[in-house]
């Protein structure tokens, strides 16, 4: 796999490297503990720029707020320019988090509040981003595109709310130009210092690139990777959006391009794509199918995955497996994972994605551009509005509810049939609670968040003078997750089996022990039985039942929130982000002899343990059964043992890998990670600073993670 | 018809091609002193004991007339030599730390059970592996398998020791897609010494298999104080040079994984303090390999 000669930009990558491990290091010791993404992000300056009220609740909201906060940031934005690195900028400042508050307390969803503390929803009221851009859209036009395009709408949507929306997409392009501006200054100030002629050549070629790109849109690889960084650089500092595209398409014509003009040889190629994808783990799909159902991989689609080997970093990189896949693209993406062990790439299921999204209504070419390009999430880059990931029913809690109703119900004897019914209905009631706060975020969101960046490269917007939010975008494909699958479903088939079917406990013993949190006299004991029932994951056990029902009455809850007039399309998935930690810390005891305060299951995972053997397999099968089936994803994470995870059994994995799709999967994370190394590391973080591990759809530097949740990923490999 | 499993391990991928699941039959005609599996040595059902899983709640106690489960110093303990097996205790158990080992399925579970994994066999070019103890005491059973398992054209294997009359592995064998059997030593004294029956039906078996023409592999656990040496290599070596179809010779390391199915099961193991064979002493043996063709 290695080329057989030496990479010539390997001391100015391996740089790279080093720079990234120590500044991550630095935003461990100035910020502390993150349980989330590495983003790429570095530290702010210590002095640096604060946000600026527009309330007198003392945070910032609509086109004003933003636009005055995010314009004046890039006015006095730090610079970041490296002459190891092909392109400018890093990521610092998250000023969607430097607000007092996320919603417009003008905008009150007081009648929501209830039910959202009942059953413990994360609503998605106030939040962002969690859809994609049209990186296509953006390196045809580039930044005097845009503005033109705005100028051309703006004389035809003439309300003074449509100028001002405009007028605020202006100042937005323009304060970006200035902080590109800056760079060019600060590029040519190293240019003067820099005394080694190699890297003074770099910087004369960055400095060209980023006058070409200041206005006009890029023409080479060089230029088109700077300008996707500079928009996403912008699109993060605005509000954490991290979506990316289709890479390899993306890509492909300025590299071939390059190529015909003698621009470009294969290892400038890859030093380009290293330094593009160490600059942020950006979500990007390599390979899948083009409209027409044939492969788009390229020559490219082989140098991106050669560069991500080079830096090795927190990646997050698809690879689309689809019938028609370029099998050679499959192996080589298996083989990096085999031989990093450093959770990239992921695999996206085709069949199901396209099929399951067809039944929305759309068209097959349609549902092949809906691609892998977040955590969880897929997107049709620049059409649709998703709130993908944002959205969380806690179904852990909602049985929760339903059972502490039950027994507390004196009418009539307590059964599972009860229960499930109890369930059903607090869930409808949950349903309909976040799609509500979905409707209700739809309605204000724009005097809350406007997406300023995001409108630029989506198809809509600016043409109608909408935001995104607002009526802009062309679908709204609303996503509403279900979160603790496993958690419900072990413990209504531990309650079917130990008290209905062996009365080996009564409902009275059960409830005494949950209320105990399985601690007093008999606890321990009774708790193991619970937890060694029939469980979800198993293959066809009692709970794998009850996780095809949950699938079922979730899935209809959620479709039937549809509202066809308005366009508001509702789509149901699996998955529970890193939500997992704080929806288990509002929970007691479940009957599935799960401790109180615990952490609920792992997105569509079964629960850690579910099995003795096989569980890569038992899982693949399982997760491909409960697929609720319209688009989106209930992901596979999967802890892929580090002995089997050889090069030798890379066929193997790969088998395991497309059956899961085979079978209707949508998604697949894979962490590869020695037992005993992890255990060190959680015993000592600091020691193993390179060591990287996939949470859920993410990667995260595992010494950035908190000891609560460094604990959750090594019992989930423990337990593997 | 029902015939007696251990344990039908899915995703075997050392038991043949692809992604396969085991079937592991109980009973052998063997004592390999050394075994992996000492829960396929006899054919009744046995309790097993997982003391890691005890949490001495002391439960079981009630249901065990026999003593075999008893109090030392305020634990519970299980003693082997005592145990009925009459497995009244194990219902008593909610930390399953006691299981019986052996369960009867008749040919029809056990193919569905198995062909849950039929897309994984599919994807990976895998199939079905018959393992043991010793398939061929069970024959009429693995025969009633084989035939379903061929029938949804699924890959059969069978791993045996070929310790049996020819005739019944020749009935087995229209139904098999490949056979991995076991070649321990060439000498037969040594051979009766660590497996408690000689080599002659083994070697005459491997001839009678070589014959036919049947997709074979042969394999050799190599182990400490048993073949470990260049002399009982090169001795097989010879002998497996000179066979026409094999397919495929292999050593087998030994590796000490075994003990904590020693100690479950409360017998005493032989190779309890014998250490794993080191890559160095094995890539010594694929130097005699080479030199007969053999790799």
């Amino acid at each position: 796999m290695e080329p057989l000669k030496e990479f010539k930009y390997q001391h100015r990558v391996q740089a790279l490297r080093n720079k990234k491990l120590e500044q991550t290091q630095n935003k461990i010791k100035l910020e502390g503990l993150l349980d989330e993404d590495d983003y790429g992000r570095i530290a702010p300056p210590e002095d640096g720029w604060q946000s600026k009220a527009n309330h007198p609740d003392g945070s910032f909201y609509g086109l004003d707020g933003w636009t005055d906060n995010f314009c004046d940031l890039m006015q006095n934005h730090s610079v970041y320019v490296d002459a190891n690195d092909a392109f400018a900028g890093r990521w610092m400042y998250f000023m969607s988090r430097m607000r007092a508050n996320k919603w417009n307390p003008d905008y009150p969803y007081t009648d929501l509040q209830d039910d959202i503390d009942k059953y413990d929803i994360i609503c998605g009221i106030g939040d962002d981003a969690h859809f994609a851009p049209d990186y296509q859209m953006g390196v045809s036009l580039g930044w005097q595109g845009l503005l033109d395009k705005i100028q051309k709408y703006r004389a035809i949507n003439t309300s003074d709310e449509q100028q001002k929306f405009y007028d605020a997409h202006e100042r937005t392009i323009r304060s970006i130009q200035v902080w590109i501006s800056h760079h060019i200054e600060e590029i040519e100030r190293k240019i003067e210092v820099e005394n080694d002629p190699e890297l003074k050549g770099n910087l004369e070629e960055m400095l060209q690139v980023n006058k070409n790109i200041l206005s006009a849109p890029p023409q080479t690889l060089r230029e088109a990777c700077q300008w996707i960084i500079w928009y996403h650089l912008a699109s993060r500092t605005y509000n954490r959006d991290g979506a990316g595209g289709q890479i390899d398409t993306l890509l492909q014509p300025f590299y071939e391009k390059d190529l015909a003009d003698g621009r470009i040889d294969h290892d400038k190629a890859v030093y380009y794509l290293a330094c593009f994808l160490i600059n942020d783990p950006i979500y990007w799909q390599l390979g899948g199918p083009d409209k027409d159902g044939n492969e788009q991989a390229s020559d490219i689609s082989y140098l991106i995955l050669e560069a991500g080997d080079k830096i090795n970093t927190s990646l997050n990189i698809t690879v689309r497996v689809h019938d028609g896949m370029d099998q050679e693209l499959f192996k080589r993406s298996v083989a990096y994972l085999i031989k990093n062990k450093n959770a990239w790439p992921r695999f996206s299921g085709d069949k199901a994605l396209v099929e399951g999204f067809m039944k929305n209504g759309f068209d097959a070419a349609t549902a092949r551009q809906r691609i892998a390009v977040g955590c969880n999430w897929m997107s049709l880059p620049g059409q649709e509005y998703t709130m993908n990931d944002l959205v969380k029913v806690n179904m852990a809690r909602v049985f929760e509810v339903a059972y502490n109703e039950m027994l507390d119900d004196q009418s009539k004897d307590n059964t599972c049939n009860d229960l499930w019914e109890r369930f059903e209905a607090h869930l409808a009631i949950a349903v309909h609670t976040v799609a509500n706060g979905i409707r209700h975020h739809l309605k204000y969101q724009k005097y809350n968040e406007p997406e300023l960046i995001l409108n630029l490269l989506s198809h809509g917007p600016l043409e109608k003078g909408l935001d995104v939010a607002d009526g802009g975008a062309q679908f709204y494909n609303l996503s509403i997750d279900g979160a603790g699958l496993a958690v419900v479903a072990d413990s209504l088939a531990a309650l079917q089996q130990r008290i209905e079917q062996e009365q080996k406990v009564s409902w009275d013993e059960v409830d005494y022990h949950l209320k105990d949190d399985f601690e007093g006299a008999d606890g321990e004991r009774i708790r193991l039985l619970l937890k060694n029932s029939e469980r979800y994951g198993q293959g066809n056990s009692l709970a794998d039942g009850w996780a095809d029902k949950i699938k079922d009455v979730f899935t209809a809850l959620v479709r039937q929130e549809t509202d066809e007039k308005k366009g508001h399309l509702f789509i149901p998935g699996f998955f529970s982000w890193a939500n997992t930690v704080g929806f288990g810390k509002a929970l007691g005891a479940t009957p599935n002899g799960r401790k109180s305060k615990m952490p609920i299951s792992h997105g569509a995972n079964p629960n850690p343990g579910f099995t003795a053997d096989a569980a890569s397999l038992a899982m693949a099968g399982a997760i491909a059964r409960i697929q609720p089936g319209y688009g989106n994803t209930a992901p596979m994470q999967w802890e892929l043992d580090p002995s089997l995870a050889k090069e030798e059994h890379a066929e193997l994995i790969g088998s395991i890998i497309k059956a899961h799709f085979e079978m209707g999967g949508t998604l697949i994370n894979v962490n590869i990670m020695d037992k005993e190394k992890v255990l060190e590391a959680h015993k000592d973080p600091a020691k193993y600073p390179e060591l990287v591990v996939r949470i859920t759809g993410f990667t995260a530097y595992f010494s950035m993670l908190t000891p609560e949740f460094r604990q959750l990923v090594v019992d989930r490999i423990l337990e593997s | 018809m029902e015939g007696r499993i251990t344990s039908i391990q899915r995703m075997s991928i050392h038991d043949g091609p692809g992604i396969r699941s085991t079937v592991f039959l109980k009973g052998c005609n063997m004592r390999c002193q050394w075994c992996h599996n000492p829960e396929t040595f006899s054919r009744e059902p046995e309790l097993e004991w997982l003391s890691g899983k005890c949490i001495n709640c002391q439960e079981c106690l009630p249901f065990c007339s026999s003593g075999a489960l008893h109090l030392h110093a305020g634990t519970v303990q299980f003693n082997k030599s005592k145990c009925t097996a009459c497995f009244k205790c194990i219902d008593a158990c909610y930390a399953v730390a006691l299981n019986t080992i052996g369960s009867d399925y008749t040919p029809q579970v056990l193919f569905d059970e198995v062909m849950q994994d039929k897309v994984f066999f599919d994807q990976s070019g895998g199939g079905v592996t018959f393992s043991g103890g010793e398939v061929i005491l069970q024959t009429e059973f693995v025969l009633e398998c084989l035939k379903l398992f061929k029938g949804a054209n699924i890959h059969t294997a069978l791993e045996t020791n070929l310790l049996a009359n020819s005739d019944k592995y020749m009935q087995l064998l229209p139904y098999v897609d490949l056979v991995m059997a076991d070649l321990k030593l060439m000498d037969n004294a040594s051979h009766k010494k660590w497996t408690a029956a000689g080599n002659e039906v083994v070697i005459s078996n491997i001839k009678e298999l070589d014959k036919t023409g049947k997709n074979y592999w042969l394999r050799t656990p190599v182990v400490p104080g048993v073949n470990h040496s260049q002399e009982a290599i090169e001795a097989i070596a010879v002998f497996v040079s000179g066979l026409n179809h094999l397919q495929k010779f292999e050593l087998l390391p030994f590796h000490p994984l075994a003990d904590s199915k020693y100690k479950n099961l409360g017998i005493a193991n032989p190779f309890e303090n014998v250490k794993a064979v080191s890559d160095t002493d094995l890539k010594s043996y694929q130097k005699i390999l080479l030199k007969y063709n053999l790799v």
